[in-house]
C-alpha cells in the first residue's frame, strides 16, 4: 500500500480522500472486519484459575495432610475393629477447608478483576475520524478500514494509516521497533519496506508531534503491531513487589513446616511412636504451622485499599500494584496539568517596551481591555488569529486557549475575526522549530496580499524579525530594542511564566492561487523581516494542593523530578513556587551569581538543586545522567523533548539498580495517561496530590499487612508448642488438630482483616520509602517479633491456662509429664490423679482448646484502640470462641470445655 | 549480640513469670481435694488383671506360662490387701456409709482377702486360670467424696448364653457401702477400694470361643451404667478366650 499513490489507496478502500467513509458503509466495514482492537491474549481458563487458587501456595501442604489423614484412616479401620473417626473427620475438614478457602480467594480475585474490566473501559481511546466530510470523535474500537483519520501531537496512532498528508508530524515507534528517536512521517513513499516508509504509521504507536492525516489501511489483529502481538502473547508479566514478597514468605513458611514435620516425623519413630501415631504427629505440625486463613486475608487487605484508592480517583489495575506506589523512591512528573492546573491564563504582556499586568483572575475584562484594545489594538488583532486553530476551541491547547480567553474578554468574537481573515496556510507548532506560523488573508477583500503571523519561543521569533511596533509604528528593531526585549524576556520568564514571541508580516501576494501557494512552501519556512509585535506571558498557576504534596514527598524520602517543556527560567520558577527546589537551595547558576564566579568554577556537588537544559540533555551520556540523578536532590528537566523523557525515567530506574544503598524503590512515572496503556495504575484527575495519596495508601497497606501477618503468626507458636510438649515431655495434647483450624480460620481471620482498617502511623509519610531488597513484608524482625516474643507470651498464656484447669480438676503438672501413653490408651479406665482419683477415659480432661485461645486473646489486644472494625472484630472473636467453648454438643465434635 | 541478650533476658523474664504464676497458683489448690469435681460424678468401673493390649484374656489353661503375667498382676494387686497391710485398718460397720468428716485422721476399713473366696489367691495361687474358671477382679473407680446410694452390687453377664457360669465374691457382687465416702489420697492414706472377684467357669461348649462379657454396677441409682457415649461409666467389657 505504501507504493501506491494516495487515490490508488481511497480507490482500493472505496474511500474518499477528503470527506472519508459514509456513516453507512463504516457500519458495514465495522461490522465485517470486527472492532479495531487486538484480540487479548488468550485468558486463563476460569477452571485453570480455580484449580491454581485450590493448589497454589499452602493449600498443597493441607492437601497433603488431608491425604494422610484419610490413609490413616484407612489404616485405622482396616486393622482395628472399633477405629477412631477422628482422622477421618480431620482429613474432611482439612479438604473443606482448602476449598472453601480456596473458593473464597477464587471469588474475592474474580471480583476485583471485574472491576479492573470496568475500570478499562473507563478510559476508551479515541480517534479523530472524518466521515461525510464531518470531523467526529469516535471510539478507537469502531475506527474501520478505509477512515480518514486525523492524529496530532500527543495522539496515539489508532490504526494502521497510510499518511496522505502530514504537517511536521513525527511518531514515536519505540513500542514498535524499539527505536526511541522519533521519525518523521510524511505522504511520500521513501523505502520498500512498510515497516522504514515515512508514509505509514502504526497502530498503537504515539505521535509525536505535529499533525497528519491518513487512511486506515488495517485495523485490530490485521495492523503491524497485532500481528507482532499475536507472536508475543505468551510473554510473560513481571510480578509485583507485594507478590514477591507474599511468595517469599510462602515459601519460608512452608519450608519451616516441612522441616518441623519431617523431623519429628523422624525423631517420634526413632522415639518409639508407631509410624500411624507419627503421621498423624506430621499432619500436626503441619496444620498448626499453616496460617491457613492468611493468604485469603491478604487478598481482602489489597481489595479494600483498591477500592479505597479508586474513592481517591487512584484506579488499580492489579491488586498487588496498591503497595507498589507505597515503595515508591523517585516521581517523575509532567509539569502542567498534574502539578499545575493546566488553565493558561495571561497574565503580562510587553509591547511599546512596557510590561503591562493583566489579571490571572476571571475578573480581568476592565482595565486590561481599555489598554489592550485602545494603544495596540492591531496587536489584539492578530494575536486573535494567532489564537486561530481549526478544530480547536477554547478547550484545546492551554496557552492558546487562554490568548483566546483573553482575546474574548478584550476584543469580542473571535469568530467574525477567523471568518474576516481566513486561514490559508499554516505551520503547526512543534517542539522542533519551537514557533508556530500561518497565513491568513487580510480583512480588505481586495487586498490580494496575505498576512504572515507567527507566535512562539521568543528568541526564535526575534530572529526573524526585523522591525518593531511601537506605539502603532513599525520602528527597526535595533540594539537597544533588543536589549529591552531580552529584559522584559527574562523578567517575565523568571515570573515562571511562559514568554510567546509574536510578530506579523507581509507575505507579499500569490494571486490567491493555492496550487501556487504549495509551490512557495519554501518561503514560508525562510520568512524574515517580520514586525515584532509584542511579548506575552502566560502562567499555569500550580494547583492548590501540590506544595503540599510535594512537601509530603519530600517528607516521605521520594524524590520530585520535574520534567517539563518549559523554558528553564519558567521551569524553575514553578519549580519553586510549588516547592520542588525547597527555599534556600541554590543552584549552580545562582551559587555562581551570588558569589559572582563564573558558573564553571562552582563545585556542582554544592548546589543540592539543579535546572538541566534539554539541549544539554541531550549531548550526555548515561554516566553524567547518573551522576546528576545522583549528587542532586532537587532537579528540574526543562525544554525535555518526550523521548528525552523517557530517557530521564529509564536513568532513574537505573539508579534503583546501581545503588541499593540509598534506599530507591522502583520508579512510577504516571505522568501522562495517554503513557499509562501499560502501567497499572491510573490516576483519574491527574493531580499531584493524587499521587500522594497513592503513596500513602500504598505505605499503609504495606504495613497493616505487616500487623496482619504478624498477628496472623504469632497464634503459630501456641499452635506448635503443645504439640512439641506432647511429643517430647508425653504431657496430653493440650490443642487438638481441628481446634487449631477453628483457631486460624474461624477467630483469628476477622481481627487480622480488621487491622487492614488500621489508620496510618503518624509518622508513615515522613520516613524513606521501603528498599524492596532489605525491607521485606516478612523480616526477621517480624518473625521474631512473631514468634519469639508475642508468640511465646501467647503460648505461655495457654500453657499456664491448660496446666490450671488440669490441676484444678485434681492432675497436678508434676504427675502430667510422662502420662500420655497411659492418658491416651484406650483401654486404661482407671487412670489416677494426683488426689488418687480414678478417671475413665472419656471423662478426662482432654484438648482444652478454649483455655488456650483464651490465653492468646488476652495477649492479642492490641495498642491502639481507636480502630473501630479491630474492636469489633475482637469482639466477634470473642464470641465465636465463647461459642465454640460454651455450646452444647460442640464438647462433642471438638473436645473443647469451656473454663470455669 | 543485644538481640540475643534481649532474649535471654526476655526468656528469663517470662519463665520466672510463667513459674510464680504457676506458683501461685499452685498455692491456691488444696492439697486435700481438687478444686473441681464435677467432671467425675459418676465413677467406671475397671478389671484386674488387665491384659496389656485390650481388654482381651488369651490363655491356654495347660500352659502356665500363658496366664503367668495375669496372676502376677493379680498377686501384686492383692499385696496391699494383705492381712499384713491392713493391721491399721479398723472393722467398720456393715451396710452403712462410713461417714467421717469431722475426724482429722480418717480411718480405712479393713477389707477381708477371705472375702474373695477362691479368687483371693490363698486357695488357689493360680486364681482357677489352670483349672479353667479364671477370676477377674472388678473394681469401682475412686471418686473423692462419692456416696453410693441403695445397695451396689456388680453383676456380669455374658453376651451369649451357655458358655460360662459366672461366680460372686462376696456373694451377688455386693460392694459394701462402708468403704465409701472416700477422702483423697493424702487424708485418707491408707484407704482399700472395695473389690468384687468374678470367677468365669468355663463350660466345655465355650472353650476355644472368645467370650464377651459385661459387667455392671447396679443397684444404686446414683451410679450411672448406660451412658451412650462413655462406655466405662458403671459397667466394663472385656473378652476371655481359654484353649486346652
Amino acid at each position: 500500500e505504501h507504493k501506491m499513490s494516495i487515490e490508488e489507496v481511497c480507490r482500493k478502500y472505496n474511500t474518499d480522500c477528503v470527506q472519508g467513509l459514509t456513516h453507512s458503509k463504516a457500519q458495514e466495514i465495522l461490522a465485517r472486519d470486527g472492532p479495531n482492537a487486538l484480540t487479548p491474549p488468550p485468558t486463563t481458563p476460569e477452571w485453570v484459575k480455580f484449580c491454581r487458587q485450590l493448589f497454589g501456595g499452602f493449600s498443597i501442604l493441607l492437601w497433603i495432610g488431608a491425604i494422610l489423614c484419610f490413609l490413616a484412616y484407612g489404616i485405622q479401620a482396616g486393622t482395628e475393629d472399633e477405629p477412631s473417626n477422628d482422622n477421618l473427620y480431620l482429613g474432611i475438614v482439612l479438604a473443606a477447608v482448602v476449598i472453601i478457602t480456596g473458593c473464597f480467594s477464587y471469588y474475592q480475585e474474580a471480583k476485583s478483576s471485574k472491576i479492573m474490566e470496568s475500570f478499562k473501559n473507563m478510559v476508551p481511546q479515541q480517534a479523530l475520524v472524518i466521515r461525510e466530510g464531518e470531523k467526529m470523535q469516535v471510539n478507537a474500537e469502531e475506527v474501520v478500514v478505509g477512515d480518514l483519520v486525523e492524529v496530532k501531537g500527543g495522539d496515539r496512532v489508532p490504526a494502521d494509516l497510510r499518511i496522505i498528508s502530514a504537517h511536521g508530524c513525527k511518531v514515536d515507534n519505540s513500542s514498535l521497533t524499539g527505536e526511541s528517536e522519533p521519525q518523521t512521517r510524511s505522504p511520500d513513499c521513501t523505502h520498500d519496506n512498510p515497516l522504514e516508509t515515512r508514509n505509514i504509521t502504526f497502530f498503537s504507536t504515539n505521535c509525536v508531534e505535529g499533525t497528519a492525516r491518513g487512511v486506515v489501511i488495517a485495523t485490530g489483529d490485521r495492523t503491524v503491531m497485532g500481528r507482532i502481538a499475536t507472536l508475543a502473547s505468551g510473554l510473560e508479566v513481571g510480578k509485583t513487589p507485594i507478590a514477591v514478597e507474599i511468595e517469599h514468605f510462602i515459601q519460608l513458611i512452608t519450608g519451616v513446616a516441612v522441616f518441623l514435620g519431617i523431623s519429628f516425623f523422624i525423631l517420634s519413630l526413632i522415639l518409639g511412636y508407631t509410624w500411624l501415631e507419627a503421621v498423624i504427629f506430621l499432619i500436626g505440625i503441619i496444620v498448626a504451622n499453616v496460617p491457613e486463613g492468611l493468604l485469603a486475608t491478604v487478598t481482602v487487605c489489597l481489595t479494600l485499599t483498591a477500592k479505597r484508592m479508586a474513592r481517591k480517583n487512584c484506579l488499580v489495575k492489579n491488586l498487588e500494584a496498591v503497595e507498589t506506589l507505597g515503595s515508591t523512591s523517585t516521581i517523575c512528573s509532567d509539569k502542567t496539568g498534574t502539578l499545575t492546573q493546566n488553565r493558561m491564563t495571561v497574565a503580562h504582556m510587553w509591547f511599546d517596551n512596557q510590561i503591562h499586568e493583566a489579571d490571572t483572575t476571571e475578573d480581568q475584562s476592565g482595565g486590561f481591555g481599555v489598554f489592550w484594545m485602545i494603544p495596540v489594538g492591531i496587536l489584539g488583532c492578530k494575536s486573535q488569529i494567532l489564537g486561530l486553530f481549526p478544530q480547536r476551541d477554547v478547550a484545546g491547547d492551554a496557552s492558546e486557549s487562554a490568548l483566546l480567553k483573553c482575546i474574548e474578554l478584550s476584543s469580542g468574537s473571535v469568530k467574525v475575526m477567523r471568518e474576516r481573515n481566513k486561514k490559508v496556510a499554516e505551520i503547526p507548532f512543534n517542539s522542533t522549530n519551537k514557533y508556530q506560523l500561518s497565513i491568513h488573508e487580510t480583512e480588505d477583500p481586495n487586498d490580494n496580499r496575505y498576512l504572515l503571523v507567527m507566535k512562539g519561543a521568543p528568541e526564535r521569533i526575534l530572529d526573524r524579525c526585523s522591525t518593531i511596533l511601537l506605539q502603532g509604528k513599525e520602528q527597526p528593531l535595533d540594539e537597544e530594542m533588543k536589549e529591552a526585549f531580552q529584559n522584559a524576556y527574562l523578567e517575565l520568564g523568571g515570573l515562571g511564566e511562559r514568554v510567546l514571541g509574536e510578530s506579523v508580516g507581509d507575505f507579499g501576494e500569490f494571486g490567491g492561487i493555492l496550487g501556487e501557494f504549495w509551490g512557495v512552501w519554501e518561503r514560508i519556512w525562510a520568512a524574515d523581516n517580520l514586525c515584532f509585535v509584542g511579548l506575552m506571558s502566560m502562567i499555569d498557576p500550580p494547583r492548590a494542593a501540590v506544595p503540599d504534596a510535594v512537601g509530603k514527598c519530600r517528607s516521605a524520602g521520594i524524590k520530585v523530578i520535574m520534567v517539563t517543556g518549559d523554558h528553564p527560567i519558567t521551569a524553575k520558577a514553578i519549580a519553586k513556587g510549588v516547592g520542588i527546589i525547597s527555599e534556600g537551595n541554590e543552584t549552580v547558576e545562582d551559587i555562581a551569581a551570588r558569589l559572582n564566579i563564573p558558573v564553571s568554577q562552582v563545585n556542582p556537588r554544592d548546589a543540592k538543586a539543579c535546572v538541566i537544559h534539554g539541549t544539554d540533555l541531550k549531548d550526555m551520556s548515561s554516566e553524567q545522567i547518573d551522576e546528576i540523578l545522583q549528587n542532586h536532590t532537587e532537579i528540574v528537566f526543562a525544554r525535555t523533548s518526550p523521548q528525552q523523557k523517557l530517557i530521564i525515567v529509564e536513568g532513574c530506574q537505573r539508579q534503583v539498580g546501581d545503588t541499593p544503598k540509598s534506599a530507591l524503590g522502583p520508579q512510577n512515572c504516571p505522568w501522562d495517561p495517554r503513557n499509562l496503556h501499560p502501567a497499572d495504575m491510573i490516576l483519574l484527575d491527574d493531580n499531584f496530590a493524587s499521587i500522594v495519596t497513592g503513596v500513602g495508601e500504598g505505605r499503609l497497606i504495606f504495613d497493616n499487612l505487616k500487623k496482619s501477618i504478624a498477628y496472623t503468626l504469632t497464634s503459630n507458636i501456641p499452635e506448635i508448642t503443645p504439640f512439641l510438649l506432647f511429643i517430647m515431655a508425653n504431657i496430653p495434647l493440650p490443642l487438638g488438630t481441628i481446634t487449631i483450624l477453628c483457631i486460624d480460620l474461624g477467630t483469628d481471620m476477622v481481627p487480622a482483616i480488621s487491622l487492614a482498617y488500621e489508620a496510618a502511623e503518624s509518622d508513615i509519610m515522613k520516613r524513606q520509602p521501603r528498599n524492596p531488597r532489605s525491607d521485606k513484608l516478612v523480616n526477621e524482625r517480624l518473625i521474631s517479633m512473631a514468634y519469639g516474643q508475642i508468640g511465646m507470651i501467647q503460648a505461655l498464656g495457654g500453657f499456664f491456662a491448660y496446666f490450671v484447669i488440669l490441676a484444678e480438676n485434681g492432675f497436678l503438672p508434676s504427675c502430667l509429664v510422662g502420662i500420655r501413653l497411659r492418658w491416651d490408651d484406650r483401654t486404661i479406665n482407671d487412670l489416677e490423679d494426683s488426689y488418687g482419683q480414678q478417671w475413665v477415659r472419656l471423662g478426662r480432661p482432654q484438648k482444652w482448646g478454649s483455655s488456650k485461645k483464651w490465653g492468646s486473646r488476652k495477649m492479642g489486644i492490641p495498642k491502639n484502640g481507636e480502630n473501630k472494625i479491630l474492636i469489633f472484630g475482637l469482639f466477634e472473636e470473642t464470641a465465636l470462641a465463647a461459642f465454640l467453648s460454651y455450646c452444647p454438643g460442640m464438647d462433642v465434635a471438638l473436645r473443647m470445655y469451656p473454663l470455669k | 549480640g543485644l538481640i540475643l541478650l534481649f532474649y535471654l533476658v526476655f526468656y528469663g523474664f517470662l519463665a520466672a513469670l510463667f513459674t510464680f504464676t504457676m506458683w501461685v497458683m499452685l498455692q491456691t489448690l488444696s492439697s486435700d481435694i481438687p478444686k473441681y469435681r464435677d467432671r467425675i460424678s459418676s465413677p467406671g468401673l475397671m478389671i484386674s488383671p488387665k491384659p496389656d493390649t485390650a481388654l482381651e484374656f488369651y490363655f491356654n489353661r495347660s500352659d502356665s506360662q500363658s496366664y503367668a503375667e495375669y496372676v502376677a498382676t493379680l498377686q501384686n494387686f492383692l499385696e496391699s490387701y494383705n492381712d499384713s497391710k491392713q493391721s491399721q485398718n479398723i472393722d467398720c460397720t456393715r451396710g452403712k456409709i462410713f461417714d467421717q468428716n469431722d475426724a482429722a485422721v480418717k480411718k480405712a476399713c479393713r477389707f477381708n482377702l477371705s472375702e474373695l473366696g477362691q479368687c483371693s489367691g490363698k486357695e488357689d495361687t493360680n486364681f482357677g486360670y489352670s483349672k479353667g474358671t479364671p477370676c477377674v477382679l472388678v473394681k469401682m473407680n475412686r471418686v473423692i467424696g462419692l456416696k453410693p446410694e441403695g445397695e451396689p452390687h456388680i453383676q456380669c453377664t455374658p453376651k451369649e448364653e451357655g458358655m460360662v457360669q459366672i461366680n460372686y465374691f462376696p456373694p451377688d457382687g455386693a460392694m459394701d457401702l462402708m468403704y465409701f465416702p472416700y477422702y483423697g489420697k493424702s487424708l485418707h492414706a491408707h484407704y482399700l477400694q472395695p473389690l468384687v472377684a468374678v470367677q468365669l467357669a468355663i463350660t466345655p461348649n465355650g472353650t476355644k470361643e472368645e467370650i464377651a462379657i459385661e459387667c455392671k454396677i447396679l443397684g444404686s441409682p446414683n451410679l450411672k451404667n448406660q451412658d451412650d457415649r462413655d462406655k466405662f461409666l458403671g459397667r466394663i467389657a472385656f473378652k476371655v478366650q481359654m484353649i486346652e
